[in-house]
C-alpha cells in the first residue's frame, strides 16, 4: 500500500467511527452509560454553575440538570469545558447536550437544536452610583463634546452583540473573557458602565457594592439548553424534564433560591408550546466578508501596534538590566537577578493581569488596556533580552574594555563607545527571533480586553460560529503576512553577521 | 616620572607581585624581561590600575594611587592616571567595529572631548608616523598583525601620553611584522617618549633600552645598562635566563 492511499484509509476508517458514534441514538446511549453528560463552565460564574461555599458545585443550571437527569432516571454528570468552546464539544461527542446560559439565537438553531427555554434573561445596565452621567440607557451613547462611554460586557455574550447593534459607535464596546473583572473595573473607573445578563447583576452586584442598576432590565432573550441535530428524541425528554420542573414549581424554588426569580418566568410555559421559532430555511445571510475582512486587518494593525511599541522598550529595559547584572554591585545585581527569574518563571497572561486588574486597585491608578498590554510585553521580554545581552556581553574579549579603559574612558563611556556597539551585532539574531516570538504572544492581551488579531478572531467566530473555519484561515493567513518577512529579516541578517566573523 | 614602591599582588596562595620597586625617569625607554610568569605583565597592568594590588603604590607625574586602586573612591584618580599612560597590548585589541581613523579618534573623542576635525587631523599625522598613511579607512579585519598593532600604538600617542606601557608588543607576530612594529617603536624611543616595555625581543631591549629589569618570581632580580645585563650579568637568574633565551 502507498503512502497516499494508507492516510486515505487511515482518515476513512477514523470518519466511519466518528459518523457511527454520531449515528447511533445519544438517547440510547445516555441510558446505557446511566448518566446525562452536560457541559457548562464553572469559571463562568455564578448564579449559573460555580463552586459555593462548602466547595461544592452548585447554581441553578447545575440544580436544574440534576433535575432534569433524575426525570431521565440516569445520573448527572457534569463536564467542565471553556465556556466559547461548549458547542465545539458537542458536535465531537465528548458531552450530550450544552447548559449554560446560551441564548437562543437563529444561527444557533441552524447549528444545533434547542431544548425549550428555561429561563427568561434580560439584560440589565450597571454603572457606579455616584455617576450622575448615566442614568438612563439613553445617557450611554455619545454627546457632543464629551468622550464615549466605555461600557464593558462579557466576550460572545447577548449583552455584547445586543450593545453593537443598538449603540455601534457611539460607545466605546469592551469585551472581557470573564465577568466578575469588568464590574471591578466599572468600580475602579477604568470602565463607565457594563451590561450584564440579569441573574449575573442580581449575583454579584452585591460584591459590587458602588455600582446600581440604571434604568429598567432591556432586551428579552431565551436560556435555552442545545443537542446535536438528529438527537431529537434526546431532546424531546429534556423538554419533558424542564416542563415538569416549571408545572411542579421546582424550578421556581430553585430560581427563588438564587434571587433570579420574576415575573417573565411566568411565561416559560406558554413560550414553550411554539418552541422553537421558526426558522427562515437556510437564512443563507451572503457572509460580508469585505466588512469581516475589514475588522481582521483593523485587529491585525492593533498586534502590529502591540509588537512594535513593546519591543524596543523590552530592548532598552533588557540592556540595563543586563548591564546592571554585569557590571552592577551586589544591591543592584542580586534584585535584577530575581526580576529576570521571576519574569521568566511566570506566566505573560498572569503578569498581564496583574498590570491591568490588581494593580489599579493597589495603586489606584489605572492603565488603557492597549498600553497595560504594551507594558506587559515590554516586561515579560525585558527578562528574555537581559539575557540575550548578557551572553552578548559576555562574548565581547575582555582586552575590549581593558583597551577602552587604558584611554582614560570611564566604564559608562567604554560600554556605550566600545562593548555595547559590539554586544547589539551579536544579539541581533536572537532578538529578531523574540520579535516574532512576541509578535505572536500579543494575542494573549485579547484577554486583558485589546481587540487584536486572535481577539478578533474569537468574537467573529463566536457571532458566526458556521464561519469557524473561513475565519480562521485568514487570520493564519495574516499572522503569516506579517510574521514572514520578519522571519526573512532575522534570516539575512544572521548570514549576514557570519560573514562578517568567518 | 613612574615610580613604583613595595608592590604586592597575590593570586590566592601565589605570589605573583612579591615587593616590586621601579623608577622610571622622564625619556627613560625600560625594557622588562625575564622569564614568563614571571610577573612582568602583572607589573604592567598595575601602573595602570587594570589589576588591583594588595600593598605599595604606584605614581605617575604626581598622580598616586595605593592599593586596592580600583574602588570607587579614586576611580577618577584611575582614570586621571590612564590619561597620562597609554597602553598597547600583546593582542592589539583594536575597536572591531571602528575604522583605523575612528579607533585612532575614540580616546581624544571620547574622553577629551575634542572636536572631530582636531583629532582626526592629529589622527592624520599619527598615522603616517606608524606608516599607513593609506589605511585610514579600513576596518582591523582587513590589516595585518603588524598593522594592527601600529594602529594600537597610534591609539594609544593620540592621547599623548606622558608614558606608554608596552605589554609583549611583538610576541603575536611573526617576524617580519614584528621588525616593523620594533621599528615604529624604536622611533618613538629615540624621540624622547618615556616607555615600560615587557618584551622577549632581547635585540630591542640590548639595543634601545636605556635601562633592563630582569624579574622572576614576582621580583626585579637585576637591574641596570643593556652592557651590564647582557655582557656582565651578577645574578644567576639573569645568566640562566640569557642563556636560555640563546638556545632558543
Amino acid at each position: 500500500m502507498t503512502k497516499p492511499s494508507c492516510a486515505a484509509s487511515c482518515a476513512l476508517i477514523v470518519m466511519l467511527i466518528a459518523v457511527s458514534a454520531a449515528a447511533a441514538d445519544t438517547l440510547d446511549q445516555v441510558k446505557a452509560r446511566g448518566s446525562l453528560k452536560w457541559g457548562g463552565d464553572a469559571s463562568g460564574g455564578g448564579p449559573y454553575i460555580y463552586q459555593g461555599d462548602d466547595n461544592q458545585l452548585t447554581g441553578f443550571e447545575y440544580e436544574l440538570a440534576q433535575y432534569v437527569a433524575d426525570k431521565l432516571g440516569v445520573k448527572s454528570e457534569y463536564v467542565n469545558w471553556e465556556w466559547e468552546m461548549l458547542p465545539e464539544i458537542l458536535d465531537r461527542g465528548t458531552i450530550d447536550v450544552v447548559l449554560n446560559g446560551y441564548e437562543w439565537s437563529e444561527e444557533r438553531e441552524q447549528l444545533w437544536s434547542s431544548t425549550i427555554p428555561y429561563y427568561i434573561y434580560k439584560l440589565a445596565l450597571m454603572a457606579r452610583g455616584d455617576d450622575g452621567s448615566i442614568a438612563a440607557w439613553d445617557d450611554l451613547a455619545a454627546k457632543e463634546g464629551q468622550p464615549r462611554k466605555r461600557v464593558g460586557v462579557l466576550a460572545g455574550s447577548a449583552a455584547a452583540r445586543y450593545m453593537e447593534q443598538r449603540l455601534g459607535d457611539a460607545i466605546e464596546l469592551k469585551k472581557y473573557p470573564e465577568v466578575t473583572s469588568v464590574m471591578g473595573l466599572v468600580e475602579q473607573g477604568q470602565l463607565d458602565a457594563t451590561v450584564q445578563d440579569v441573574p449575573i447583576a442580581i449575583f454579584y452586584g452585591k460584591d459590587f457594592p458602588k455600582l446600581h442598576a440604571v434604568g429598567e432590565p432591556q432586551a428579552l432573550g431565551y436560556y435555552v439548553a442545545y443537542v446535536r441535530h438528529g438527537d431529537e428524541t434526546l431532546r424531546e425528554r429534556l423538554n419533558y424534564g424542564i416542563r415538569a420542573a416549571i408545572e411542579e414549581g421546582t424550578l421556581k424554588r430553585i430560581y427563588e433560591k438564587y434571587g433570579i426569580w420574576n415575573a417573565d418566568q411566568e411565561q416559560l410555559l406558554e413560550v414553550g408550546k411554539s418552541w422553537p421559532p421558526k426558522v427562515e430555511a437556510a437564512a443563507t445571510q451572503s457572509a460580508n466578508f469585505g466588512y469581516y475582512s475589514s475588522l481582521l486587518l483593523r485587529a491585525a494593525w492593533t498586534t502590529v501596534m502591540l509588537s512594535f511599541l513593546s519591543m524596543p522598550l523590552a530592548m532598552l529595559l533588557g540592556l540595563l538590566v543586563a548591564i546592571g547584572r554585569l557590571y552592577g554591585s551586589w544591591w543592584v545585581r542580586v534584585p535584577l537577578e530575581g526580576y529576570v527569574e521571576f519574569l521568566r518563571g511566570t506566566p505573560l497572561l498572569l503578569q498581564l493581569f496583574v498590570i491591568y486588574y490588581l494593580l489599579p486597585q493597589l495603586t489606584g491608578f489605572s492603565i488603557p488596556e492597549f498600553w497595560a498590554g504594551v507594558l506587559g510585553l515590554a516586561i515579560n521580554y525585558s527578562a528574555y533580552e537581559a539575557e540575550n545581552y548578557r551572553a552578548g556581553l559576555l562574548a565581547i574579549p575582555r582586552g575590549q574594555m581593558e583597551a577602552a579603559l587604558s584611554l582614560g574612558m570611564s566604564t559608562r563611556t567604554a560600554l556605550r563607545r566600545v562593548i555595547i556597539p559590539q554586544a547589539v551585532r551579536i544579539v541581533i539574531p536572537p532578538v529578531t527571533n523574540d520579535f516574532i516570538a512576541l509578535f505572536k504572544d500579543t494575542s494573549v492581551c485579547s484577554m486583558i480586553a485589546v481587540v487584536e488579531l486572535t481577539g478578533m478572531y474569537r468574537f467573529l467566530f463566536q457571532s458566526h460560529p458556521r464561519l469557524m473555519l473561513e475565519f480562521g484561515v485568514m487570520t493564519a493567513l495574516l499572522y503569516l503576512a506579517m510574521s514572514y518577512p520578519l522571519s526573512l529579516v532575522a534570516r539575512r541578517m544572521e548570514t549576514r553577521f557570519k560573514q562578517v566573523h568567518a | 616620572m613612574i615610580e613604583v614602591r613595595d608592590l604586592v599582588k597575590s593570586h590566592g596562595p601565589l605570589r605573583v607581585l612579591d615587593g616590586v620597586t621601579l623608577s622610571v625617569r622622564r625619556s627613560e625607554v625600560a625594557a622588562v624581561i625575564g622569564p614568563s610568569g614571571g610577573g612582568k605583565s602583572t607589573l604592567l597592568r598595575c601602573i595602570n590600575g587594570l589589576e588591583n594590588f594588595e600593598a605599595g603604590e604606584v605614581e605617575v607625574d604626581q598622580v598616586r594611587f595605593a592599593a586596592n586602586g580600583a574602588t570607587p573612591t579614586n576611580g577618577n584618580a584611575l582614570r586621571e592616571l590612564r590619561r597620562r599612560v597609554g597602553m598597547v597590548f600583546q593582542q592589539f585589541n583594536l575597536f572591531p567595529h571602528m575604522n583605523v581613523l575612528d579607533n585612532i579618534t575614540a580616546g581624544p573623542r571620547y574622553v577629551l572631548n575634542q572636536s572631530r576635525e582636531m583629532c582626526e587631523a592629529e589622527a592624520r599625522q599619527l598615522l603616517d608616523r606608524v606608516g599607513l598613511a593609506d589605511k585610514l579607512s579600513a576596518m582591523p579585519d582587513q590589516l595585518s598583525g603588524g598593522q594592527q598593532q601600529r594602529v594600537a600604538i597610534a591609539r594609544a600617542l593620540a592621547m599623548k601620553p606622558e608614558a606608554i606601557l608596552f605589554d609583549e608588543p611583538t610576541s603575536a607576530l611573526d617576524p617580519r611584522m614584528s621588525a616593523e612594529v620594533i621599528s615604529v617603536i624604536t622611533d618613538l624611543a629615540r624621540s624622547g617618549q618615556t616607555m615600560i616595555v615587557v618584551t622577549h625581543a632581547m635585540g630591542f631591549a640590548r639595543n634601545v633600552a636605556h635601562t633592563v629589569h630582569v624579574m622572576h618570581n614576582g621580583r626585579i632580580a637585576e637591574s641596570g645598562g643593556p652592557n651590564q645585563i647582557f655582557d656582565a650579568p651578577r645574578e644567576e637568574v639573569t645568566r640562566a635566563f640569557l642563556a636560555q633565551t640563546k638556545a632558543i
